[in-house]
C-alpha cells in the first residue's frame, strides 16, 4: 500500500476495436469512450477516441476493419460501476451526411486475460413514419444526446417506448472490441 | 336499332345457320355488340371479360369509365342507365318473331322424330360451345347499358341509387306477367321439347326472349307513354338480376320458365309426420343424454378406473357435458368399443392446452409481417447445450459415450402365433422356470440344512458338553426346534412347487402334443424329453421312510408340547372357574339373604360378572394321524419312493413341418409371419438418437439384431427408452410397445455388462384371419370354445448398456458430481418449490396444506417430487419447522454478521450514497477501507439528523425563526421526495435528439432557407443549443456576466477637513481633467481635491467565493464592456436538474471605487519612484439569484443599483445636474443604474413543471373553464403569463382570486401616518418588503410554485414574490385602494407577481420585494411586461397588442383589452377566501430585538470581519462605532432618506480626523448568514492600510410578527497625519 494515500485498485485496459459488421454500410469509423461509476477514475491513457474512416474489406467476409487501440488504466476503490466501453459507429448516408450507425455497449472484461467481445449494435428509431422519412432526407436521424446513455438503465425505457417498436439490431452487429488485455484488480 | 329487335334477330340468325361461329362472325361486325356479349357472361368469366375488354383498342369507352368497371367487376358496368335508343319499327319486330316461329316449328318437326324419347328424360348438358350462347339473350340489354354509357355517364350514379328501386319493380312485374300465354305462341308442350333439344340454345334464353315479348307486347299495349329508356333500363336490370346474384338466380329463371311449359299440378305435400318418419330412417340425431357406462364398455365387463387404482391419467380436455354425450352417442352408432377406455370414458389425451402461452409476444407494430420475414444475420454457432443438464460444459472431456447393446428381440406372445407356438411359448417360459429352479436347487439347500439341523439337536442333547448349562442347552435347542419346524415347512413348499412345475411342463408338453397330433404339422421344433434316472428302490424306500419318521417324531413332540402347554391353560383357567363357581355359590346364598333386605339391588346382580365358560380339557394328540397327515403330504409333495427322478429337457431338435404339407391357414399364417420385420429406435432423453435394422421375423419369432451403438452424449441420461416397431409388408410401422432401460450405474462399462432381459408387452389388438391366435383377443384350444384365453403381445429384448472406454482406458462417465447436478436440475425443472425444497427449510405444513387444497394430483409423474417432499415432510420424520426462509442459503453467504456490517463505515458509506443522501449523493472514491474512512465525513449528516429534532438558536437568533426555519426544512424535504420519483422520469427528448414532426410552418421555413444566402452579410443571431443537464461535470458550466455601463454614481467628496467650497469654475476644470484622467489622477494627493477625478469605480463580481473585476474606468458615468467569466460549480458536483434548481447562491455585483492615496513619505523621492497604495471604497451593489439566471437563460438589463442611503465620503452630483440639462431624467431616476447581461454558459434546460395533475377541492367546472381560459390565452399570447390556479402548501390546486382579499396591516403602521395615505402606503409596502425573500424553486426544487396564505406567509416570515405581491395586494385592499395582483416578466426576476394600484389620476407599479414603486411610465421600472391582472373576483388577461406597461393600458373595464376570465356567459360564482378573516399580530420583543442587535449580530460580524483579516490587526473604533448607533435609528424612521448630509456633518465633527468610508446597510432578517455574505461582499475589511480603525453598528428595528429591519453600519477610518 503507497504510504499515505488511499488505497486503489488499478485496472489497465489495452486492446483494440478490431471491427465490424455493418453489411449494408461502408465507410465508417467509430467512437469509443467509457463510463463507469462514481468510485472509478482513469489515472491514464485516453478516455475517448475517434477511429479513422475505413472501407469494407473486398472479401466475403466485408468486414470494416479498423483495429483501433485502446489504452486506458482506471483507479478504483470499488468494483461497483465497473467501467464499460461504449462504441458509437457513424458514417455517410446516401447524401453524405454524417449519420449514426450504431451504439453499442459491453463491460471491460473482468477477468484478466486475453478477450473477445462481439457486440450488438443498435440505433433509436425515429418516433414517426414522417419523421423517419424527414430525418432519413435531411440526414438528421435520431441520435443519443449522449452516447453514454447506451451503458446507463436510467430512461432507457423512454426510447423503446417512445422511439423505435423496438431497438433493432438489425443494423446487425459490429464485432467489434477485441483483444483487450486486462490487468486485474491488484491493490497497489 | 331497337335492342330488343336487334336480339330478336340475332337469335333468328342463329336458329337458321345453327352455326355459332357465323354468329360470332356477325357479331363481330359490330364490335361494340361483340364486347357487350362477353361482359355478359356469366360472372365466373370475370376476369377474362376484362381482359377482352381492355384488349379492344377501338373502344368506344373513356377509359375513365372503364376503370370503375374494373374495380367493380363489371357490376357498375352493367348498372349504366338507359338512354333512348332509336325507335323501334314495330312492323320489323312482328316480322322477325313470325319468321322465327316459322322456322323453329321446322326444326322441331324434323328433331321430335329423333330423339324424343332421349331428349325429355336428358338433362341438357352443357357442352363448351354452350358457355358461349348465353350471351345472345343478353344482347340487348347490353345495349341498354352500351347506350346508357354512351349517353349518360354523368347519369351514372343516380341510377346507382335508382337501381334497387327498378330492379324490384321489373321483378314485380315480371311475376305479374309470367303466367301470361301471349296468343299466338306455340304450345307448352311445343315449347317444352323445343327448349330441351340439346342443339337449341339453353331453354332459360328462350325464356328471356319470351319475357322481353311479354315486355313488349305490355309495352305496346301501354303505347308510348313509357318511354322506351325505361324499359331498357328494366331489361338491363333484370339481366342484372340474373348476373348480379348468380348461376342460381340463372336456374331460378329456367324453373320458371320450366313452369310455364309443364302441367301445373298441386305441390306434392308431405305430411310433416310423413317426413319425419323418413327422416328418422335416414337421420341419426345423437341424443343429450348420458349414455350408460355399461354401452360403452365391452360386455361383462367392469369400468376400471386407472386413477382409482393409483395409475396417474392426466387431466382431461374440458369438453362440456352435453357436448361429450353427444360424441360418445355418435360414436356409439359407428363404432362401440374402440373409442372408449376402460372406464367408460372417451379416451383422451391429457389436456394440452398451457395456462401461459409459450409463444413469445408479436411486436404488434407497423411493420408486422415485413420485419417479421426480414431475414437476420447470424453467424454459425456451436451447439449450444440445452438448459443446465449438459455436463462438463465446455470441457474437452465432456464426451461421454453410452454403449446400447441391442442383441435381439424374442416375442413370448404375437399375433402369428399359432395355437402351438402359444403352447411353445408357455413351455418354453414353464421350461425357462423350471432350469431357473433347479439351478437354485432350494428344495435340496433346504433338505440338507434340515439335516443339519437335526443333527444339531441330537449333538445338543448329548450331555457331553459340561461347560454349557443346561438353561442355554435347553434354549439353543428350543431355538433350533423352531428352525427345524420353520425350514420343514419351506422344504415341503418348495418341494410342492418343484413338482407342480414339472407337472405343469409335462401337461403343457402333453397338449402340445395332443396339438400338433390334432393339426397334423408341426410348428415349432420343440421338443421335451423326459429322462429318467433310475434310483436305488431300497435305499430310496429307506431313506423316504426315516424321512417321514423322523417328520412325524419331530411332530409329535411339537404336538405333545402342544398339549403340555394347552394342559397347562386349561389347569389355569379350570381352577379359575372352580374359584369363580364357588364365589357364585356362596354369592347366591348373600343374595337370598339380600333380596329380603334389599330387593331392588337383586336385579343388578347378573351384569356384574360374567360366567366363565367351563374350560374343556385338550384332546391328546394321535400318532396315527399325525402319521397320516405327514404322509399325504409327502405324497403330494414328493417323489414316491423308488419313482425314478423326472430331469425334463427341452431342445429344439423336432422338425417343423413344411409349408406344402401344411393346411392353407397355416401357410397364410407363416407367410404372414414372414411379411412382418421389427425395428427398434433408441430414445435417449425422449429423443430418438438411433434405430436399429429392419429385420425380419423369424418363424420361431426371435428377431436378432446383434446392433451396438455408441451414444455420443452431453446431456444428462435421464431417461433411455427402446421402442419396437412392427412393420407388416410394406405398410407403415406400428409402435408395439416402448422398453425403458435403466441407466447403467457408472461401474458398469463395456466389456463387463451382462446381457439382460427386458419385457414388454402392447395393448395391441389383432385379430387375423388365418391360423395366428391374434393377440387381445380371446381363443381356446377346446373344440368347444371354452376355457378361453387372451393373450396380449409380448416379448423380451435382450440387451446391455454400459459406458464406453475411451482410448486410455478412461470409462467415458460424467463425473459422479454431474449427476448430482442432473439431478437436481431434474428436480428444478419439475418444480421450483421443490428446487428449494430438500436442503432449505420450508413450510411443509403449509405446502402439503396447499397440495391438499389444491387437489394435487399425487400419481402425476410431475408432482412426484413434491410429493415425496410433502410425504417425507408430513410423516413428521423430519424436523418442520414453523417459518419459511426464502433465501435459505442467505445464512450460508453471509460473510459477516450484521452488527458487524452495520458497524462497517464503508458500508454504511455506499448505502447513504444509494440512498441519494445530499451529503452523500455525489462521494467519489469511497475509500477501500474502513480505516481510511474520516469520522468526520458523517459528522454533517450526523448533525444534520440530530438537528431536526433539536431546536438550534445558534444561527437562529430567535427561537421563533428556529421553528420556521425548521418547518421550512420539513416542508422541503417532504416535498423533495414527492417529487424525487416524478423526476426520475425522462422524456425521449431527454435521451434522444431528433429532428421536430415537420409542420407546414417549418416546412416553409425551410424552404425559405433554401433561397437564403448561405452567408449573409449580416448575420442573424442563432440561438444557443440548449444542454441537458445531465451529462456535465465540473468546470463546465460557467457563468457570463457582462458589465457594460454604469450610470450615476456617487462621486467622491473632497474631504470635509479642509471644507473647500468647489467652485464653478473648478468643477469645469475637474471635468476637463476627468476626460484624460490617466496623465494626472494618481499623482494627486487627497491633499488636492481639484486635480482628483471624482470616481474611479470598477466593478467586481463575485459568485461561489470566486471574484472577478473589471479594469478600472472613470467618472460617474463609466462604460466597461467587459465580459467576466465565472466558474460555476453544483453543489456535490450534481448537475441534475433537481440539484440546479436548488443553487441557493447570488451573484453579487459590486461596484468600488479605486482610491489610490499616495503613500510616499518623502517628497525628495517623488521624482524617482511611485508608491501609492490603493483603497477601494464600496459604492453599491446588485444582487442576482443564480436561479433566476438559470430559469431566465439571460438577464439583460439596467438595474438600479443598491446603494446605502449614506455614503461617506461621496455624494450624488447633485450640482451639476442642472448643468448638465438631465433634469427630466434625474427627477424620475434617483440612484444609480447598471446595464448588465448576464448568461450562462452552455444554456441550461431549466427543469419543466411536475408533469402531474393535483387534486383539487375547485368545482370541476371551474377547472374545466380554468383550463379552456388558459389555452385560449396561451393560443393568442403564448409568451404572456397568464395563471388562473395555483397550488397551495398542501398540493392541491386553488383558484387564484381566492388569495386575494382585504387584510389588515399592523395598527402601528397605520397609526404613524394617520393622514398621509401615500406615506401610510409606502410604509406598509416596506413592511411587506422586510419580510424575508425565499424563492420557491429553491425551497421546493419540484418546480411547482406554492403559494401559502397571507397568515402562512407571516408565519414563515419567508415566501417568494407571489406572497409578498398577495400580502402587499390585501393590505393595499384593506387601505381602500384599487390595487390588482399583475404576473408579468421583471428585471431581474423573470416571471413574477407585482401590484398594480390606482392612484386616483395614474397607475402605481409596486414591487412588493423592494418596496419601491413606480409610476407606469416609469422608464426603470422592472416589470417589463404584463401578463394578467388578478382581482379580487376576476381574472383579466392583457389582450392588447404590447405587453409593456409604459404602452399598455390598464383600463381593466375595457373588453377588448382585458379578456376577464368570469363574464356574463360564466359569472362570478362567488368562490370564499383561503385567507384568514383577520390578521392577528403581535408585538416583537423588543429586548429579543436589542439582544439580537447588540450581542449576536454585531458580535459574529465584529468576529467575522477579525476572521477576514487574518494578516492584519484589526483595530475598532469604539467611538465611532457609538456614534453610528445613534445614527441607525435616525435612518430607520428616515427610512434612508434624507439624512446625508446631516448625517455627514455630525460625523466630520466628531471624528474630524480621520479619513472616513462606510456606509449602512438595511436588510430584512432572516439568518445570519446573508448578513454576513453581505458585509463580506462590501470588501470594507479589504483594506490594509496599517492604522486603519473599523467601526461597526447593529440596529434593528422590530415590526410586528417578528418583522426586522437590520441596519449595519461599517465604516473604516485611517487617522489623517
Amino acid at each position: 500500500m503507497a504510504a499515505g494515500g488511499p488505497s486503489v485498485f488499478l485496472l489497465m485496459v489495452n486492446g483494440q476495436v478490431e471491427s465490424a459488421q455493418f453489411p449494408e454500410f461502408d465507410n465508417l469509423y467509430c467512437k469509443y469512450c467509457f463510463v463507469y461509476g462514481q468510485d472509478w477514475a482513469p489515472t491514464a491513457g485516453l478516455e475517448e477516441g475517434i477511429s479513422q474512416i475505413t472501407s469494407k474489406s473486398r472479401d466475403a467476409c466485408q468486414a470494416l476493419v479498423w483495429n483501433f487501440p485502446i489504452d486506458i488504466t482506471f483507479k478504483s476503490t470499488n468494483p461497483f460501476g465497473w467501467p464499460q466501453i461504449v462504441l458509437s459507429v457513424y458514417g455517410p448516408d446516401v447524401f453524405g451526411n454524417d449519420v449514426v450507425r450504431g451504439y453499442g455497449a459491453v463491460h471491460v472484461p473482468f477477468s484478466p486475460g486475453r478477450h473477445k467481445r462481439t457486440i450488438p449494435m443498435f440505433v433509436p428509431e425515429s418516433t414517426s413514419k414522417l419523421q423517419k422519412f424527414t430525418s432519413w432526407f435531411m440526414g438528421r436521424r435520431p441520435e443519443y444526446t449522449d452516447p453514454k446513455v447506451v451503458a446507463q438503465g436510467e430512461g432507457r425505457e423512454v426510447v423503446p417506448h417512445r422511439a423505435s417498436p423496438s431497438v433493432r439490431t438489425s443494423h446487425s452487429m459490429a464485432a467489434g472490441l477485441p483483444a483487450e488485455h486486462v490487468k486485474g484488480p491488484s491493490p497497489v | 336499332m331497337n335492342p330488343r329487335e336487334e336480339k330478336v334477330k340475332i337469335i333468328t340468325e342463329e336458329f337458321i345457320e345453327n352455326d355459332e361461329d357465323a354468329n360470332v362472325g356477325k357479331r363481330k361486325k359490330n364490335s361494340k355488340v361483340q364486347r357487350q356479349l362477353r361482359k355478359k357472361q356469366p360472372p365466373t368469366t370475370g376476369p377474362d371479360k376484362m381482359v377482352s375488354e381492355e384488349s379492344h383498342p377501338g373502344n368506344q369507352q373513356e377509359p375513365a369509365q372503364d376503370e370503375p368497371q374494373t374495380r367493380l367487376l363489371s357490376v357498375t358496368a352493367r348498372r349504366g342507365p338507359c338512354s333512348l335508343p332509336p325507335i323501334p319499327s314495330a312492323s320489323r319486330t312482328g316480322f322477325a318473331e313470325f319468321s322465327m316461329r316459322e322456322r323453329m316449328r321446322e326444326k322441331l318437326q324434323a328433331a321430335r322424330s329423333k330423339a324424343e324419347s332421349a331428349l325429355l328424360q336428358e338433362i341438357p348438358t352443357p357442352r363448351p360451345r354452350r358457355l358461349r350462347s348465353p350471351p345472345v339473350k343478353e344482347l340487348e340489354t347490353e345495349f341498354g347499358t352500351e347506350s346508357g354509357k354512351e349517353v349518360g355517364s354523368t347519369q351514372q350514379e343516380d341510377d346507382f341509387q335508382s337501381y334497387s328501386r327498378v330492379k324490384f319493380h321489373v321483378s314485380a312485374r315480371k311475376i305479374k306477367s309470367k303466367p301470361q300465354v301471349p296468343p299466338g305462341f306455340p304450345s307448352a308442350e311445343e315449347a317444352y321439347n323445343f327448349f330441351t333439344f340439346t342443339f337449341d340454345p339453353e331453354p332459360e334464353e328462350a325464356g328471356e326472349k319470351l319475357k322481353h315479348q311479354d315486355g313488349t307486347d305490355q309495352e305496346e299495349e301501354e303505347g308510348e307513354e313509357e318511354p322506351p329508356a325505361q324499359e331498357g333500363a328494366n331489361r338491363m336490370d333484370e339481366e342484372e338480376l340474373l348476373h348480379g346474384k348468380d348461376a342460381e338466380d340463372f336456374l331460378l329463371g329456367l324453373d320458371h320458365t320450366a313452369d310455364e311449359f309443364l302441367a301445373v299440378r298441386r305441390a306434392d305435400y308431405e305430411s310433416a309426420h310423413v317426413r319425419l318418419q323418413r327422416e328418422k330412417e335416414m337421420l341419426f340425431i345423437p341424443s343429450r343424454l348420458t349414455v350408460p357406462t355399461y354401452k360403452k364398455l365391452p360386455e361383462n365387463v367392469q369400468p376400471r378406473f386407472l386413477e382409482d387404482e393409483g395409475l396417474y391419467i392426466g387431466e382431461r380436455p374440458e369438453v362440456a357435458r352435453t357436448n361429450q354425450n353427444i360424441m360418445e352417442n355418435r360414436l356409439l352408432m359407428q363404432e362401440p368399443v374402440r373409442w372408449f377406455g376402460d372406464d367408460g370414458r372417451i379416451l383422451a389425451l391429457p389436456n394440452p392446452i398451457k395456462p401461459f402461452p409459450s409463444r413469445p409476444p408479436v411486436l404488434t407494430q407497423e411493420q408486422s409481417i415485413k420485419a417479421e420475414l426480414e431475414t437476420l444475420y447470424k453467424k454459425a454457432v456451436n451447439y449450444v447445450h440445452r438448459s443446465q443438464h449438459m455436463i462438463g460444459s465446455g470441457d474437452p472431456s465432456g464426451n461421454f459415450q453410452l454403449d446400447i447393446d441391442i442383441s435381439g428381440l424374442i416375442f413370448t406372445h404375437h399375433p402369428c402365433f399359432s395355437r402351438e407356438h402359444v403352447l411353445a411359448a408357455k413351455l418354453a417360459q414353464l421350461y425357462d422356470q423350471y432350469l431357473a429352479r433347479h439351478q437354485r436347487n432350494k428344495a435340496k439347500f433346504l433338505t440338507d440344512k434340515l439335516q443339519a439341523l437335526r443333527n444339531a439337536v441330537q449333538t445338543g442333547l448329548n450331555p457331553e458338553k459340561p461347560h454349557q448349562s443346561l438353561d442355554m442347552i435347553q434354549k439353543t435347542i428350543n431355538e433350533y426346534k423352531s428352525e427345524i419346524r420353520q425350514t420343514r415347512k419351506l422344504r415341503d413348499a418348495e418341494q410342492e412347487r418343484d413338482r407342480t412345475l414339472l407337472k405343469t411342463i409335462i401337461k403343457v408338453w402333453k397338449e402340445m402334443k395332443s396339438l400338433r397330433e390334432f393339426q397334423r404339422f408341426t410348428n415349432t421344433p420343440l421338443k421335451l424329453v423326459l429322462r429318467k434316472e433310475k434310483v436305488d428302490q431300497k435305499a430310496d424306500e429307506e431313506a423316504y421312510e426315516a424321512e417321514i419318521q423322523a417328520e412325524i417324531s419331530e411332530l409329535l413332540e411339537e404336538h405333545t408340547e402342544e398339549y403340555e402347554q394347552k394342559m397347562e391353560e386349561y389347569r389355569t383357567s379350570y381352577q379359575q372357574w372352580k374359584a369363580w363357581k364357588k364365589a357364585q355359590r356362596a354369592k347366591k346364598k348373600k343374595k337370598k339373604q339380600a333380596t329380603e333386605e334389599h330387593p331392588e339391588e337383586e336385579t343388578e346382580e347378573p351384569y356384574a360378572e360374567e360366567d366363565p365358560v367351563k374350560p374343556t380339557p385338550p384332546e391328546p394328540t394321535d400318532r396315527a394321524v399325525i402319521e397320516q397327515q405327514v404322509r399325504e403330504r409327502a405324497a403330494r409333495s414328493r417323489r414316491r419312493p423308488g419313482e425314478p427322478t423326472l430331469l425334463p429337457e427341452l431342445s429344439l431338435a423336432g422338425s417343423v413341418t413344411p409349408n406344402d404339407q401344411c393346411p392353407r391357414a397355416e401357410v397364410w399364417r407363416r407367410e404372414d409371419v414372414k411379411r412382418r420385420s421389427v425395428h427398434l429406435k433408441v430414445l435417449f432423453n425422449n429423443k430418438q438418437v438411433c434405430r436399429t435394422a429392419s429385420r425380419q421375423l423369424g418363424t420361431d419369432f426371435r428377431v436378432h439384431f446383434g446392433q451396438i451403438f455408441n451414444l455420443q452424449i452431453f446431456n444428462w441420461p435421464e431417461s433411455l427408452t427402446l421402442q419396437i416397431y412392427e412393420t407388416v409388408g410394406h405398410s407403415s410401422s406400428i409402435l408395439l410397445a416402448e422398453v425403458f432401460l435403466p441407466i447403467p450405474e457408472t461401474t458398469v462399462v463395456t466389456g463387463r455388462a451382462p446381457i439382460e432381459e427386458v419385457e414388454f408387452s402392447s395393448n395391441q389388438h389383432a385379430t387375423l384371419d388365418h391360423e395366428g391366435v391374434g393377440s387381445g383377443v380371446p381363443f381356446s384350444f377346446e373344440a368347444d370354445g371354452s376355457n378361453q384365453l387372451i393373450l396380449m403381445t409380448s416379448g423380451k429384448v435382450s440387451h446391455s448398456v454400459a459406458w464406453a472406454i475411451g482410448e486410455n482406458g478412461i470409462p467415458l462417465i460424467p463425473p459422479l458430481s454431474q449427476q448430482n447436478i442432473g439431478f437436481r436440475s431434474a428436480l428444478k425443472r419439475a418444480d421450483a418449490i421443490s428446487s428449494i425444497g430438500t436442503s432449505g427449510v420450508t413450510d411443509m405444513k403449509k405446502l402439503a396444506k396447499w397440495a391438499a387444497e389444491s387437489k394435487l394430483d399425487p400419481n402425476d409423474p410431475n408432482n412426484a417430487p413434491l410429493m415425496q417432499l410433502i410425504s417425507v415432510a408430513t410423516s413428521g420424520e423430519s424436523y418442520v419447522p414453523d417459518f419459511f426462509r426464502l433465501e435459505q442459503l442467505q445464512q450460508e453467504f453471509n460473510f459477516v454478521s450484521e452488527e458487524e456490517l452495520n458497524r462497517s463505515k464503508r458500508f454504511r458509506l455506499l448505502h447513504l450514497r444509494s440512498q441519494h443522501v445530499p451529503e452523500f449523493r455525489n462521494y467519489k472514491q469511497i475509500p477501500v477501507y474502513d480505516r481510511e474512512i474520516m469520522e468526520k465525513v458523517f459528522q454533517d449528516y450526523e448533525k444534520r439528523l440530530q438537528d431536526r429534532n433539536v431546536i438550534e438558536t445558534k444561527d437562529h437568533i430567535d427561537t421563533h425563526r428556529a421553528v420556521v426555519a425548521k418547518y421550512l426544512q420539513q416542508v422541503r424535504e417532504s416535498v423533495i421526495n414527492r417529487f424525487l420519483i416524478a423526476k426520475q422520469h425522462f422524456l425521449l427528448a431527454d435521451l434522444v435528439v431528433e429532428e421536430e414532426v415537420p409542420n407546414i410552418s417549418i416546412l416553409g421555413l425551410n424552404l425559405f432557407k433554401l433561397a437564403e444566402q448561405k452567408r449573409p452579410l449580416r448575420p442573424r443571431r442563432k440561438g444557443r443549443k440548449k444542454v441537458t443537464a445531465q451529462n456535465l461535470s465540473d468546470g463546465d458550466i460557467k457563468l457570463l456576466v457582462n458589465i457594460i455601463r454604469a450610470y450615476d454614481l456617487p462621486v467622491r467628496k473632497p474631504t470635509a477637513s479642509k471644507s473647500q467650497q468647489p467652485s464653478r469654475s473648478s468643477r469645469t476644470f475637474r471635468e476637463k481633467h476627468a476626460a484624460s484622467p490617466d496623465t494626472r489622477s494618481p499623482t494627486h494627493s487627497a491633499d488636492y481635491p481639484l486635480g482628483q477625478v471624482l470616481v474611479r469605480p470598477f466593478v467586481e463580481v463575485s459568485f461561489q467565493r470566486t471574484i472577478c473585476h473589471t479594469t478600472t474606468a472613470e467618472g460617474p458615468n463609466p462604460s466597461w464592456n467587459e465580459e467576466l467569466e465565472l466558474p460555476f460549480r453544483a453543489p456535490n458536483g450534481d448537475y441534475s436538474t433537481a440539484s440546479l434548481q436548488s443553487v441557493k447562491d447570488v451573484v453579487f455585483i459590486n461596484i468600488f471605487d479605486e482610491v489610490l492615496y499616495d503613500v510616499l513619505e518623502d517628497d525628495r523621492e517623488r521624482g524617482n519612484g511611485i508608491h501609492t497604495r490603493i483603497e477601494r471604497h464600496w459604492l453599491g451593489c446588485v444582487k442576482i439569484p443564480f436561479s433566476t439566471i438559470y430559469f431566465q437563460a439571460r438577464i439583460d438589463g439596467t438595474f438600479k443599483i443598491d446603494t446605502p442611503p449614506v455614503l461617506l465620503g461621496y455624494s450624488k452630483e447633485q450640482n451639476m445636474i442642472i448643468e448638465r440639462d438631465f433634469d427630466s431624467v434625474r427627477s424620475l431616476s434617483e440612484g444609480s443604474y447598471i446595464t448588465l447581461f448576464i448568461t450562462i454558459e452552455p444554456q441550461l434546460v431549466p427543469g419543466e413543471s411536475v408533469r402531474e395533475k393535483f387534486d383539487s377541492q375547485e368545482d370541476e367546472k371551474l377547472l374545466q373553464a380554468t383550463e379552456k381560459f388558459q389555452a385560449e390565452c396561451a393560443l393568442k399570447f403564448p409568451k404572456r403569463q397568464c395563471l388562473t390556479t395555483v397550488i397551495d402548501i398542501s398540493g392541491k390546486t386553488v383558484f387564484i382570486t381566492r388569495y386575494l382579499k382585504p387584510l389588515n396591516p399592523p395598527q402601528e403602521l397605520l397609526n404613524v401616518y394617520p393622514n398621509n395615505p401615500q406615506a401610510t402606503a409606502e410604509l406598509v409596502a416596506r413592511y411587506v418588503s422586510l419580510i424575508p425573500f425565499l424563492p420557491d424553486t429553491v425551497s421546493f426544487a419540484g418546480l411547482c410554485d406554492l403559494w401559502s396564505t397571507s397568515d402562512q406567509f407571516l408565519d414563515l416570515l419567508a415566501g417568494d414574490e407571489e406572497e409578498h405581491a398577495v400580502l402587499l395586494c390585501n393590505y393595499f385592499l384593506f387601505l381602500g385602494k384599487k390595487a390588482w395582483l399583475v404576473m408579468g416578466n421583471a428585471i431581474p426576476e423573470g416571471p413574477t407577481a407585482y401590484v398594480v394600484t390606482w392612484e386616483k389620476s395614474h397607475y402605481l407599479i409596486w414591487n412588493p420585494c423592494s418596496g419601491h414603486f413606480y409610476g407606469q411610465f416609469d422608464t426603470f421600472c422592472p416589470l417589463k411586461n404584463v401578463g394578467c391582472l388578478i382581482g379580487p373576483d376576476n381574472i383579466w388577461f392583457n389582450i392588447q397588442q404590447y405587453d409593456s406597461p409604459l404602452r399598455i393600458n390598464f383600463d381593466i373595464t375595457k373588453p377588448k383589452l382585458w379578456k376577464s376570465f368570469f363574464s356574463r356567459s360564466l359569472p362570478y360564482p362567488g368562490l370564499s377566501s383561503v385567507q384568514p378573516e383577520e390578521l392577528i399580530y403581535q408585538h416583537t420583543d423588543k429586548a429579543v430585538a436589542a439582544e439580537l442587535q447588540d450581542s449576536r449580530i454585531e458580535k459574529i460580524l465584529k468576529e467575522k470581519i477579525m476572521d477576514w483579516r487574518p494578516r492584519h490587526l484589526t483595530r475598532w473604533n469604539r467611538y465611532c462605532t457609538s456614534t453610528l448607533r445613534h445614527f441607525l435609528p435616525l435612518l430607520e424612521s428616515s427610512q434612508g432618506e434624507d439624512v446625508e448630509d446631516d448625517h455627514r456633518a455630525e460625523l466630520l465633527k466628531q471624528l474630524g480626523d480621520y479619513r472616513f468610508s462606510g456606509f449602512p446597510l438595511h436588510m430584512p432578517y432572516s439568518e445570519m448568514k446573508p448578513l454576513i455574505d453581505a458585509v463580506y461582499s462590501t470588501g470594507v475589511h479589504n483594506i490594509d492600510v496599517p492604522n486603519v480603525e473599523f467601526a461597526l453598528a447593529v440596529y434593528i428595528h422590530p415590526y410586528p410578527k417578528n418583522v426586522l429591519s437590520v441596519w449595519i453600519y461599517v465604516a473604516s477610518l485611517i487617522r489623517n497625519r
